[in-house]
């Protein structure tokens, strides 16, 4: 890195002063048009509707803080924050963990290995809409086939998404097996990358197969990790789609995740502001932990 | 170098150029000024049958008033999704001149200054329909829509299955201890035959079923003056009891699917013996080839009182010259000739009793067998209340039967946690 | 090559169970779309058609709104993956390799726009539309898909994960910035690029809830949205969605097929493998 500095030619003065920032701009200036630029309507209006008692379909008024009071006094919001947690801290290490196995394992030249990888992204490409029929037939608790086999293996027949304890772990499920191709995938292309020296180096000094894994394609895959661990979360806290087609937030609320409660809000109960205030307190939330996760990071780096 | 940057900008060029090309496609028809033929968005929300027969009455009334376009497009979303796409419609100035309104989401639509007031309307005249659909359309005393689709719950019953149980076939006075009794009799786990079903997610679907109980021990939705519930006391924990009971000897098969879907695959299965359930499903019924007959809904004190679910056509404000063009259109639609027209398609009841004196009703009443008995049963039927928060007393007793479903709680107590949600909803003041 | 127990890769007896497992539910939509109504309605369900019924296929490719369905579907998907592979890749590398004043904030602003669930931004997305007079296009469909940030944030891992290196050689002979994105780094991340573009082109395909609120007009409905009209409040077509599904899925596995070519058997496999 040093050396670049050393050999590099003398950059011109405008150059050293502002840097790379002029052409880096240009570089992210259509991402920023469109991403930011169509997001700040929406993120206003939101805002502005939170502190509101409207039902979008006539004008409302203002109610300050209203809603946010009433939304720390909410048992129901609580319910669905906890399913919420619950899903993502089931759903995102699971995922990852079951697809670098799976994406480690696709990663062979062996036979077949085209048609295996076809069927493992198969759930994926599936719509969650299908997924949802799909899954609500097999885990029926009368005459869905989950239940046919535990009988036949003689354990006692569940209650899958007919059971107020069991629906959000059922949803878990379905959610692993149409998930879990997005971390296969992102993971496989990953593996592309790993540079063959460094193996080839590591097999020289006599490591084992495990050995390789772990000092070489792991620290290799980190930063495709840690963008899997972000994404896989957001999205788990985005669930509403699987909940929609499958249980409808029951039964009995019991899968009732806060995005799934937004809509009931908004669209069922006709209290959007309240509706938007819900997301923006979630959102704090998540943009609080973030940075106490770029605090914690700068922190440790300055120790280190 | 240069090569590949020109690839690149040839890229973006083009995909420039097919943005603007695609943008270029949609145009706001204009409303045809003052004078000019009005053009009308009609966001019907049905699909399949029922759409294809409002598609020839939509060409039929272009044929026949020339003054007036409807157009064939049909906004691209189904009845589930309405709500979300006229409110968002609202919000941004973009909605549609006549739409497909839930009953239930009416009330809600009546705030809006943009849902046309047709009490005065000369095109409309709402005294032609159904008591049910009379009220189901008006808000506040003011009419603020136009039946569309009218039906009411019934229990059909699977012959066959009472047969092979050498169980009675249900008859007109039957109570809901013969009910609770029947089912008991008729589910048969080892067959894999249940005896009823009762939907269990907690929304609508799961509510509106346990009023007509409710009205029968006595009590309402809304107490007289209308500012608190009326289905505290005796009326709301004795029909909860009687959901608790119901389960509690197995003979219910909770349906957690969307749109009680299950319960109606199991019926047309052969596996459900006796199903609550409206007109529209016959038509299903006779597809799968079961032998079903229709009886009233059981009665506690000699009343068979029902509930009917009305949907209605809900005019917006698109200028004076597109709602005058969109009454006309609605009152045309919703004629006695043209109800009786789509009648099967709909799944619907007649929405008016002069459809019953016209010449193909006959046949109409025939195609479906037990058809004749759910229109008789209007007579029966009463309707929820319309106003804004019976959403928030909907999702508060939806809770409350769940928890007798899956047996949870007591009644008394789960009656208690409905009525003060129920009533703490009522209490907000409006707007 | 070590002496084999077994005539085949031990790693068969891990895959072949997994893909059966993912494959079976997708196996079964694809049985159903050959039944009748009558008998996806059965229920318990059942697995094989009683007989070759195409009344669900019928349905679906004789509906005359059809093709252009498809067509809207690919223009959308196409336009909006190209110009995701185009700027993604752009601003990932600025991320990922430029300083830059007000990075980690524009960074950090690209996700945090995904916080507020669609429920509630569609309909002011629907309002800025509207203003665009762009409602009911195929426009309106493509311009918030047009950059994503799944793609910068993807893009951005994978070019973080290059050896700095080569890039590093290049800058030195004097390749600008835009040179070394284009003839070193993009090159090597092949893969991800063409990930990029399937996932890219099936999150546009499958959309549902966009359209359903920015589209008014039959010939402008995507693929997903004219499947609804095969599904009532009461009835639905089911083999006709079946039908429909199938080939929905059709074009989304041609995607991850291609990108799959980019996949060369791994270097880690041939190494690692025993």
């Amino acid at each position: 890195m040093s050396s670049e500095a050393a050999a590099a030619p003398p950059r011109p003065l405008a150059k050293r002063i502002l840097g790379e920032t002029p052409s880096a701009w240009v570089f992210v200036a259509p991402a920023a048009v469109i991403i930011v630029g169509l997001a700040i309507v929406p993120i206003g209006w939101s805002l502005v509707l939170s502190f509101r008692a409207s039902d979008l379909l006539s004008p409302g008024h203002s109610v300050g803080f209203a809603n946010y009071d009433a939304l720390l006094d909410d048992p129901d919001l609580r319910s669905a924050v906890g399913h919420t947690l619950v899903f993502t801290g089931l759903f995102v290490p699971l995922s990852i963990v079951f697809g670098l196995l799976l994406a480690i394992a696709l990663n062979r030249p062996i036979r077949l290995i085209g048609f295996y990888r076809t069927a493992i992204l198969l759930p994926f490409i599936a719509s969650t809409a299908v997924q949802g029929v799909l899954f609500s037939y097999i885990f029926d608790e009368r005459f869905g086939v989950a239940n046919a086999v535990l009988d036949k293996l003689g354990i006692a027949r569940q209650g899958f998404l007919g059971d107020p304890d069991q629906a959000l772990l059922v949803i878990v499920l379905i959610a692993l097996w149409g998930g879990v191709g997005f971390s296969v995938i992102i993971y496989l292309a990953a593996l592309q990358d790993v540079p063959r020296d460094l193996v080839d180096a590591a097999r020289v000094d006599g490591a084992k197969r495990l050995g390789v894994l772990r000092h070489v394609v792991l620290p290799q895959l980190m930063p495709v990790t840690v963008f899997l661990v972000i994404w896989q979360t957001l999205l788990s806290l985005q669930l509403f789609d699987l909940v929609y087609a499958t249980t409808r937030g029951g039964p009995l609320d019991s899968t009732v995740v806060v995005v799934y409660y937004v809509y009931k809000q908004a669209f069922v109960l006709f209290n959007a502001g309240y509706a938007a205030a819900v997301a923006y307190v979630v959102a704090a939330f998540l943009i609080a932990l973030a940075c106490l996760q770029i605090l914690y990071r700068r922190l440790s780096a300055r120790h280190a | 170098m240069a090569s590949r940057a020109r690839v690149l900008m040839t890229v973006v060029a083009l995909a420039a150029t097919a943005l603007i090309a695609v943008s270029c496609g949609g145009d706001d028809d204009d409303d045809g000024g003052s004078g000019g033929k009005a053009k009308l968005t009609f966001w019907h929300g049905q699909t399949e049958m029922w759409a294809d027969c409002l598609a020839t009455q939509i060409a039929e009334f272009n044929r026949t008033h020339k003054n007036i376009e409807v157009s064939s497009d049909t906004g691209g979303v189904v009845a589930d999704r309405m709500l979300q796409k006229v409110t968002a419609g609202l919000q941004a100035g973009n909605y549609p001149d006549v739409a497909y309104v839930f009953g239930s989401d009416l009330a809600n639509f009546a705030k809006s200054d943009k849902l046309v007031d047709l009490t005065d309307s000369d095109k409309i005249d709402i005294d032609a329909f159904y008591p049910a659909g009379r009220d189901a359309a008006t808000v506040d005393g003011r009419v603020r829509a136009v039946p569309a689709l009218i039906d009411n719950l019934a229990i059909v019953y699977n012959r066959k299955l009472f047969k092979e149980a050498g169980v009675d076939f249900p008859n007109d006075d039957w109570t809901w201890d013969d009910f609770r009794a029947t089912a008991k009799q008729l589910t048969d786990d080892a067959r894999g035959i249940v005896g009823t079903g009762w939907p269990g997610t907690g929304d609508e679907d799961t509510t509106w079923r346990i009023w007509p109980l409710v009205w029968q021990l006595g009590g309402d939705i809304l107490s007289e003056d209308g500012d608190t519930v009326g289905f505290d006391g005796a009326s709301g924990e004795g029909a909860l009891s009687y959901v608790r009971d119901l389960s509690a000897d197995g003979s219910v098969y909770i349906d957690t699917s969307a749109g009680s879907e299950r319960m109606n695959q199991l019926f047309q299965s052969n596996k459900m013996a006796m199903i609550a359930t409206g007109p529209w499903n016959l038509p299903d019924f006779v597809d799968a080839k079961v032998d079903y007959g229709v009886a009233l809904l059981p009665a506690f004190q000699g009343e068979h009182t029902t509930i009917a679910g009305p949907d209605v056509w809900a005019i917006f404000d698109n200028g004076e010259n597109r709602a005058k063009a969109a009454e006309e259109f609605v009152g045309w639609l919703t004629s006695a000739e043209q109800n009786l027209t789509c009648a099967t398609q709909a799944g619907s009841l007649p929405t008016r009793e002069d459809v019953t004196k016209l010449d193909g009703y006959q046949d109409y009443v025939n195609s479906l067998p037990g058809l004749t008995k759910f229109v008789d049963n209007l007579q029966n039927a009463q309707v929820r209340p319309t106003i804004a928060e019976y959403p928030q007393i909907s999702q508060a007793m939806g809770k409350a039967i769940g928890l007798m479903l899956f047996q949870k709680a007591e009644p008394a107590d789960a009656l208690q946690d409905a009525v003060d949600k129920s009533n703490a909803a009522l209490r907000v003041p409006g707007p | 090559m070590r002496e084999r127990a077994l005539p085949f890769s031990p790693w068969h007896l891990l895959l072949a169970p997994a893909a059966i497992l993912f494959a079976l539910p997708f196996a079964w939509m694809v049985l159903s779309s050959f039944m009748s109504n009558a008998q996806i309605n059965h229920f318990p369900p059942t697995i094989i058609p009683d007989s070759l019924h195409v009344v669900g296929w019928d349905h679906v490719l004789r509906r005359a709104t059809f093709p252009s369905w498809f067509v809207n579907s690919m223009i959308v998907a196409s336009v909006t993956v190209v110009s995701n592979l185009v700027f993604c890749s752009l601003a990932g590398y600025a991320f990922a390799r430029l300083r830059f004043r007000g990075s980690s904030l524009l960074f950090a602003l690209i996700i945090a726009t995904l916080i507020i669930p669609f429920q509630l931004t569609m309909i002011p997305t629907f309002i800025v539309m509207e203003r665009l007079n762009l409602v009911d296009t195929l426009a309106a469909l493509i311009i918030p898909g047009l950059v994503t940030p799944l793609g910068v944030f993807l893009m951005r891992q994978f070019f973080v994960s290059l050896p700095r290196e080569v890039e590093e050689a290049a800058r030195i002979d004097g390749c600008s910035r835009l040179g070394v994105l284009l003839h070193v780094a993009i090159p090597l991340a092949r893969p991800a690029l063409a990930t990029l573009a399937a996932l890219t082109f099936l999150i546009s395909w499958n959309d549902l809830l966009w359209p359903v609120i920015a589209i008014n007009s039959d010939e402008t409905f995507t693929l997903p949205l004219g499947l609804t009209t095969f599904q009532g409040q009461h009835t639905q077509d089911w083999a006709a969605v079946m039908a429909g599904n199938v080939i929905t899925a059709v074009p989304v596995v041609v995607a991850f097929l291609l990108a799959q070519r980019t996949f060369i058997e791994s270097l880690t496999s041939s190494a690692v493998k025993g």
